[in-house]
């Protein structure tokens, strides 16, 4: 069981991966290193299907001490990494092509909870859901709710700004972090923010949530917990066409209540989760369905949940069902979360975007998309957050057939296109990855590209954190004037081989162009 | 006034290495730390809106918009910004990004970091750049916005701003709660409040000195507002006055609360834990000195001082800054002490620098590199 590694499985290692490796594994343990690509496999993709790229190497630091002796390793060899949480993200961004991954959820403890003050500190690889559920008998919550939150850790929730349906409310991850210790790439530790949730100085804190792995990684991580609401009431409310639910949820944004979430899914979606183990018991005719929460003090709950009601009957809602209890709730929230899920039972694969758009746009955005998918005869499930205009259109396929393969990508990119000609953004939640990159250049222009990397360059001048993501290469025209011109050191090793190479030099900018 | 006049000033000032002095209206010049600059590049005629829709409650706006204007602009649509900072209205939202500065509804609605969607800015070599985004939700690309609010215009020149908006809630109505009695006695009223399951839009606690100059009485106070639909505010009301006798005031107390600065020399933000201020409230609050205002929001836990020009002189010995160094000698864990103004010769004493640290050094570096934007206002 316990045979030194053979020399077959390792036969494309290299003699200095080889001694990358062992010295890993002197830090952390022999066990919590893998090197073998069959060992690696699982490490090819995260949550997004049609991405993978194969790490050379995998690394799990068991403790705060390790993960920073891990990162110095990798500093002194020059080595670029990527750092990794559940792997459950969308985007591509937790993917490493024949790098370091650094596995960080063996870092899963809760350091300290502070009720009185509303506040905790955790480690990285502690799951979102398991935060939620250890603060839970005070009467407190951790507010950022991402659809894989039993899954998903607060490390990954930081890097990527995380969201969920309710931040529509309460706030995404950047409103609920307050403090973090983070080692640099260059295995410097610093301290980002305050616990007391402001300080004087450059928001670095801010900086650093969202920015998907480019900056270092997080050891620990103060968030601010919320008081639970006294009352939850949750709506559902069936329509009989799309545009009608649409129009209901700007109406409902406009007239200034502010749902504690307000999720929008159409039929494909509807009747695909009927038909599966999250069956919710909505009603499979509708054309389109909205979940709607309200939460707060019982007062105005009630008197906001009458409002809501008038609204949506007003709207041409054919039903408006109030849950009844804590269990209808649970029962349909859980046909929400488990959407995606369940779109595995129309074809193998699966697109997954994320779109923002302006909420006064909804009707004639989600117009648009329906006529896309006619025009290129492929069926797409949209399920997503209305109350934020925050769209998930997603589209079920196969990715073995070549010519619907062309057709959903056609698709998805008008879609996307429709999306930023509306005023939105190219990602609400999931983040750039790889997935968005060649979005970037169409909503940011040159000079606000340059800012991003002069701003990762901070961070990692070396540009060894998550290579390759989130802002393309070739935007980065100010690199080696910031960067100092210094070289990265190991540059010959093996494992980095691929990193992508700093532009052409140009000379330090003077303030003229 | 535009963006192509901002690049074009910084671009010269580029040039002779001459810095400048970023400002909005010029409401609040001398708040900061004493900066090196002969010239002054002001945002006061880069104003208006630039896009509204206020089914989409998002507000886009030129930096040099009066916060007065942005509240008349969306009274209109019965929508509103729930950002209040201190000092006066005529203020732009520009320099409110700048020095991400806050009011008594920061408590309920976050801090200006919390509001912002996106900005447009010019950094010192003159590139125009845009961070964020104008819709409500977006994670597209690292977070510039967030880097420029409470950049004290180090960092670049804010050009353009969109903010989230709410809708006017139906019911807006503020309460005074005076706070006689012994120290024990106000301690137990403040934390019954304060632990309560309300949900105050803003709650604050007065000294003597800061209830009589907004018109509340000889006792410290806590003012209390709440907001919403008709039915929440009520029952808050009246679960309120189970355990107070709240005494209804004009709305327009928060306007004088936030000028309560006067003619302040001094100006002293402590943050810490929530927690803390209340078992500290009530002994702070019991200090009558004339010129001296102390107020506490004790749900966010942020004590200001204000030493206004009746107080203690700047001598350096002001009862305020005696209280703050209190504070600073428990060291960053647990509270933050924030200058917001003080006089030219106290800077001396105080952290000579707030952006000393290596990223910040290089961030400046980055987007200042002729460090001719506002030199010496976070320190050096």
């Amino acid at each position: 069981m316990t045979q030194p590694t053979s020399a077959p499985t390792q036969a494309n290692t290299t003699p200095a991966q080889s001694a990358v490796a062992e010295r890993l594994a002197d830090i952390v343990g022999e066990r919590h290193v893998l090197s073998r690509p069959s060992e690696l496999l699982v490490y090819n993709s995260d949550g997004l299907p049609g991405y993978r790229r194969q790490p050379r190497l995998a690394v799990f630091p068991g403790t705060r001490e390790e993960t920073v002796a891990v990162v110095r390793l990798l500093a002194d060899e020059g080595l670029s990494f990527v750092p990794r949480g559940a792997g459950t993200g969308l985007s591509g961004g937790a993917l490493a092509d024949d790098i370091v991954v650094i596995g960080l959820h063996r870092l899963k403890k809760i350091i300290s909870l502070d009720v009185q003050n509303r506040r905790a500190t955790v480690e990285p690889g502690v799951v979102n859901l398991r935060l939620n559920k250890h603060v839970a008998p005070h009467g407190l919550l951790y507010a950022p709710d991402p659809s894989s939150e039993a899954a998903c850790t607060i490390g990954g929730n930081v890097a990527e700004n995380a969201g969920g349906p309710h931040c529509l409310k309460y706030g995404v991850t950047l409103n609920h972090v307050l403090a973090m210790t983070v080692v640099l790439p260059s295995g410097e530790v610093v301290e980002l923010g305050s616990k007391v949730g402001e300080r004087d100085g450059y928001d670095l804190r801010g900086a650093f949530i969202g920015s998907e792995g480019c900056f270092g990684l997080a050891l620990d991580i103060t968030v601010k917990l919320t008081p639970r609401p006294q009352t939850v009431r949750t709506l559902l409310a069936d329509f009989t066409s799309i545009d009608q639910a649409a129009h209901v949820t700007s109406a409902i944004i406009a007239s200034g209540i502010v749902p504690a979430a307000l999720e929008f899914m159409d039929g494909p979606t509807i009747r695909v989760v009927e038909d599966s183990i999250y069956a919710a018991g909505y009603p499979r005719d509708a054309e389109a369905i909205l979940l709607i929460e309200l939460d707060g003090l019982e007062a105005g709950v009630s008197a906001d949940l009458e409002a809501v009601r008038r609204i949506c009957i007003d709207g041409g809602a054919r039903n408006v069902k109030v849950a009844r209890d804590d269990a209808e709730r649970m029962k349909l929230w859980q046909g929400r979360k488990k959407a995606f899920g369940a779109m595995g039972r129309l074809a193998p694969h699966l697109i997954v975007q994320d779109a923002v758009i302006p909420r006064t746009r909804l009707p004639e955005i989600l117009a648009t998309i329906r006529a896309i998918g006619e025009k290129y005869g492929v069926i797409v499930c949209n399920v997503f957050h209305a109350g934020d205009g925050n769209l998930h259109p997603n589209i079920a396929y196969s990715a073995d057939d070549p010519g619907e393969s062309e057709r959903v990508h056609k698709a998805m990119t008008e879609i996307m296109q429709a999306c930023i000609d509306a005023g939105g953004s190219i990602t609400g939640e999931h983040g750039v990855g790889l997935d968005k990159m060649g979005y970037m250049e169409a909503i940011f222009s040159e000079s606000s590209l340059n800012a991003m990397c002069e701003l990762r360059a901070v961070f990692d001048p070396e540009r060894r954190s998550n290579p390759g993501k989130v802002v393309p290469v070739h935007a980065c025209k100010e690199w080696n004037a910031v960067s100092g011109g210094r070289l990265r050191m190991g540059a010959s090793s093996p494992v980095d081989a691929h990193e992508p190479r700093p532009l052409e030099a140009e000379p330090p900018h003077p303030s003229a162009t | 006034m535009s963006t192509e006049a901002v690049v074009s000033a910084i671009k010269d000032s580029g040039k002779t290495r001459s810095p400048l002095r970023i400002s909005g209206r010029s409401t609040w010049l001398d708040a900061g730390r004493p900066v090196r600059a002969a010239k002054m590049l002001s945002l006061r005629d880069d104003s208006g809106v630039v896009g509204y829709v206020p089914g989409d409650l998002t507000l886009t706006v030129r930096a040099g918009t009066p916060l007065s204007e942005i509240e008349r602009v969306t009274r209109e649509h019965d929508q509103w910004l729930p950002l209040d900072p201190y000092g006066s209205p005529d203020g732009t939202i520009g320099a409110t990004i700048a020095t991400a500065s806050a009011g008594p509804l920061a408590s309920s609605f976050g801090l200006p970091r919390d509001l912002l969607l996106g900005l447009e800015f010019v950094n010192g070599r003159g590139d125009v750049v845009r961070g964020g985004g104008k819709v409500v939700k977006n994670v597209a690309g690292f977070d510039l916005s967030r880097l420029l609010t409470g950049s004290w215009g180090t960092l670049g020149v804010i050009t353009e701003v969109t903010l989230r908006l709410y809708a006017l809630p139906k019911a807006d109505r503020t309460f005074a709660i005076a706070l006689k009695g012994s120290e024990k006695e106000v301690a137990s009223l403040v934390r019954g409040i304060v632990m309560s399951p309300l949900t105050p839009f803003a709650l604050q606690l007065l000294n003597p000195p800061a209830a009589r100059t907004v018109g509340l009485g000889e006792h410290p106070v806590c003012l209390v507002r709440f907001g919403g639909n008709d039915a929440v505010v009520r029952a808050q009301v009246s679960a309120l006055s189970q355990i107070a006798r709240p005494e209804e005031v004009d709305a327009a107390v928060w306007t004088r609360f936030r000028q309560l600065d006067g003619n302040a020399h001094t100006m002293i933000r402590i943050v810490s834990l929530p927690h803390r201020f209340l078992a500290t409230s009530a002994r702070i609050l019991g200090d009558d000195v004339p010129g001296i205002y102390t107020c506490i929001d004790p749900r966010r836990g942020v004590l200001r001082i204000v030493v206004g020009i009746d107080g203690e002189n700047g001598d350096g010995d002001t009862p305020a800054i005696a209280v703050s160094a209190d504070f600073h000698k428990d060291g960053a864990e647990s509270s933050e002490v924030i200058f917001e103004k003080l006089p030219p010769d106290l800077w001396r004493g105080v952290s000579p620098s707030v952006v000393q640290d290596v990223l910040s050094q290089r961030i400046k570096r980055a987007y200042d590199p002729h460090n001719i934007l506002n030199p010496g206002i976070l320190g050096d």
